[in-house]
């Protein structure tokens, strides 16, 4: 479980992030939703140990975020950093390995199974040869993802459920490859991990997510499963715009269209 | 060699390679980065007795050879003569060129992981005028001002000075440079710019203040030379060398994350700061004990890594070794050059390693304009 306790975070000199609590139990996916500059980042940043907050606590299966050393964090979770620029020319297989050499895994065997693997799970199979510079925006994305994945290749490690913390996962990815990387995220947590995802997308946040945070301007301002908080009254007062929720018929899932606003 | 393992072994040696060219298409160059350190280690063993052999003047190394491992062999006992220029005057020579080259390779791929960018040299970015500073500072106010270090430290003064010269001006560049874990190559190509001249006007300052003696060992700064070997520097350079180069391999994994930018090697489990404080620790040491005693030789850190990075990639584990060899041999072939392209007269090497790497980093530059947000 990683537990999200009352935190403030400050960056330079500006309160960004007002007393943000929730919890993200394994075995469920949490997204975090709201308008650009709500802090969601900000507040990954947190979850992940890159920033530490001015007052409140982080903790992942009961350890003090502030406590764990950088390699104790990174066999407890993953990271997808919102955009990715890489300095040399890496190919597709060694920016992967990068994600491997920092899993704790040591056969060589093992590894190379894994690393296939995984870029065959984000649909890069034959992509392992290319350089990453070369790629597409979108392959870069599905690339970075496969890294992390590799980091965090087992859900549940000696007993210990993992985290994946994504930010934006699927902002640049056509329709399927969002569906492949959501399914993904799913078996992820059907096999006992935990994912928190930063999404901008309400209706595939709706479709997949277990819990939704709901921010707006640093403070949470709705919690819970999609069908209780996506409401006409939280996309008001989260985003700001007056859209109706309506409820797919077959699936009982909730949907928003942009069309449903005035223009 | 038993008939039939020799026969294995000239079949094995195909599809070794086959091995490689399959591992190198599927974006796996560790083969071909292995296969290579050793190339290198071979090529860089031939170079250093190839320059032990080669000179103005006549030398019979096989004689000396011989003489020294007390064997029958030897026609006649060398000459004295022979001695000296073999032991003393080109083994020192080789031996320094070795060092230095693999130091100022090494320095230029740390720092350029540390800054995630290939330009960044330590003789670009004005590290080296920091050390040579530190150096000049210690030749001119030694005695006065620096008395009590000189009697502490011996002749390890000078590479100590430099050192320091060296990291302070890494530091400042880094704090000036470098903005929430990302690194403007403009800012710090011209930071680098302005601290070498203000680096340089000081020295200046100095040089004008220095008596003749003084001045006589300050020249030899300004152009980087190989020409002053001798045993003495090699022993007060070579330990601060050789520690900077052990250290860097336990560098390189941290430095293959930071390709990544700050925040996903700290995600991967680097300790980020620490990285960065032992990196920037050894680029100083090195790149100090190389000015200390050779002087500025430039673009040795920019050429080896980037020609290598072509090949094998970026991958630190083999970078780190392999610009390390093929630094040390570069430089004792450029000092090749230098002492025999006008010979019985010499060039300074720092002119020949410009001549080859000014136009390099040029080229680097128009190359890669376009990704490195220049
Ligand atoms: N390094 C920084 N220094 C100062 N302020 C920052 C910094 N990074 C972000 N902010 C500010 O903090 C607030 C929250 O930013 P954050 O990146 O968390 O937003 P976000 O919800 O992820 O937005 P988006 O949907 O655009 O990604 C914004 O007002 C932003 O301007
Ligand atoms: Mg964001």
């Amino acid at each position: 479980m990683i537990k999200v306790s009352d935190i403030s975070v400050r960056l330079a000199g500006r309160q960004v992030i007002h007393g943000v609590s929730f919890d993200a139990a394994p075995s469920t996916m949490t997204a975090i939703v709201g308008p650009n500059g709500s802090g969601k980042t900000t507040t990954l940043k947190a979850v992940s140990g890159e920033l530490s907050p001015v007052s409140g606590k982080v903790t992942i299966n009961g350890h003090d975020l502030a406590a764990l050393r950088p390699w104790q964090l990174a066999l407890k979770r993953g990271v997808l950093p919102q955009s990715t620029i890489i300095s040399f020319p890496f190919t597709v297989r060694e920016i992967v390995r990068l994600g491997l050499s920092a899993s704790g895994t040591v056969s060589h065997s093992a590894n190379d199974r894994i690393a296939d693997d995984t870029l065959e799970a984000v649909d890069l199979a034959g992509f392992a040869g290319r350089f990453y510079q070369e790629l597409s925006g979108g392959e870069q994305q599905r690339v970075q993802l496969a890294r992390v994945l590799c980091q965090i290749s087992a859900p549940v490690s000696d007993g210990e459920p993992r985290y994946l913390l994504l930010d934006e996962p699927v902002s640049s990815l056509d329709i399927r490859h969002q569906l492949t990387i959501m399914r993904l995220a799913r078996q992820f947590c059907e096999r006992g991990g935990g994912v928190i995802a930063i999404m901008h997308d309400l209706n595939l946040t709706a479709m997949f997510a277990d819990q939704m945070v709901m921010m707006r301007a640093g403070r949470v301002r709705a919690s819970g499963p999609p069908r209780e908080v996506l409401t006409d009254e939280t996309m008001e007062a989260v985003f700001g715009c007056r859209m109706q929720v309506n409820v797919a018929p077959t699936r009982d899932i909730p949907f928003v269209l942009p069309q449903s606003v005035a223009i | 060699m038993p008939r039939s393992e020799a026969m294995e072994g000239s079949m094995r040696a195909p599809a070794f390679a086959a091995d490689i060219v399959r591992e190198w298409r599927a974006g796996n160059r560790s083969g071909l980065a292995r296969l290579l350190v050793v190339v290198l280690a071979v090529v860089a063993a031939a170079t250093f007795v190839t320059s032990i052999m080669t000179g103005a003047a006549d030398a019979s190394l096989s004689n000396v050879v011989h003489w020294l491992a007390g064997m029958e062999g030897a026609d006649q006992a060398p000459s004295v003569r022979d001695r000296i220029i073999i032991l003393d005057i080109r083994l020192p020579r080789a031996v320094l060129g070795l060092l230095v080259g693999a130091a100022l390779a090494v320095s230029g791929v740390v720092m350029q992981g540390l800054f995630r960018n290939p330009l960044a040299d330590p003789g670009l970015v004005g590290v080296s005028s920091g050390a040579s500073l530190g150096a000049v500072l210690l030749i001119v106010l030694g005695s006065s001002v620096f008395g009590p270090l000189f009697a502490l430290v011996g002749f390890y003064a000078l590479p100590v000075a430099a050192f320091f010269g060296g990291l302070a001006t890494t530091l400042l560049l880094y704090r000036i440079a470098t903005r929430g874990g990302q690194t403007s190559v403009a800012t710090m190509l011209l930071a680098g710019i302005a601290l070498g001249a203000l680096t340089g006007a000081v020295t200046g300052v100095l040089v004008f203040i220095a008596d003749d003696k003084q001045l006589r060992d300050l020249t030899f700064w300004g152009l980087g030379s190989l020409a002053g070997a001798n045993w003495t520097k090699i022993l007060a350079a070579a330990p601060i060398i050789l520690m900077s180069l052990a250290v860097v391999p336990f560098l390189a994994r941290g430095l293959n994350a930071i390709t990544l930018g700050e925040a996903a090697a700290f995600h991967m489990g680097i300790p980020v700061q620490r990285l960065k404080n032992i990196a920037i620790l050894s680029v100083a040491a090195a790149t100090g004990a190389s000015v200390a005693v050779s002087g500025g030789i430039g673009f040795v850190g920019i050429v080896v890594p980037h020609l290598l990075r072509l090949v094998i990639g970026p991958d630190h584990r083999y970078l780190l070794p392999a610009s390390a060899l093929l630094g040390g041999t570069m430089l004792i072939f450029a000092d090749m050059l230098a002492r025999t392209i006008v010979s019985p007269a010499e060039l300074p090497i720092g002119i020949i390693t410009a001549f080859v790497g000014a136009p390099f980093f040029l080229w680097i530059l128009l190359r890669g304009r376009s990704n490195m947000g220049l």
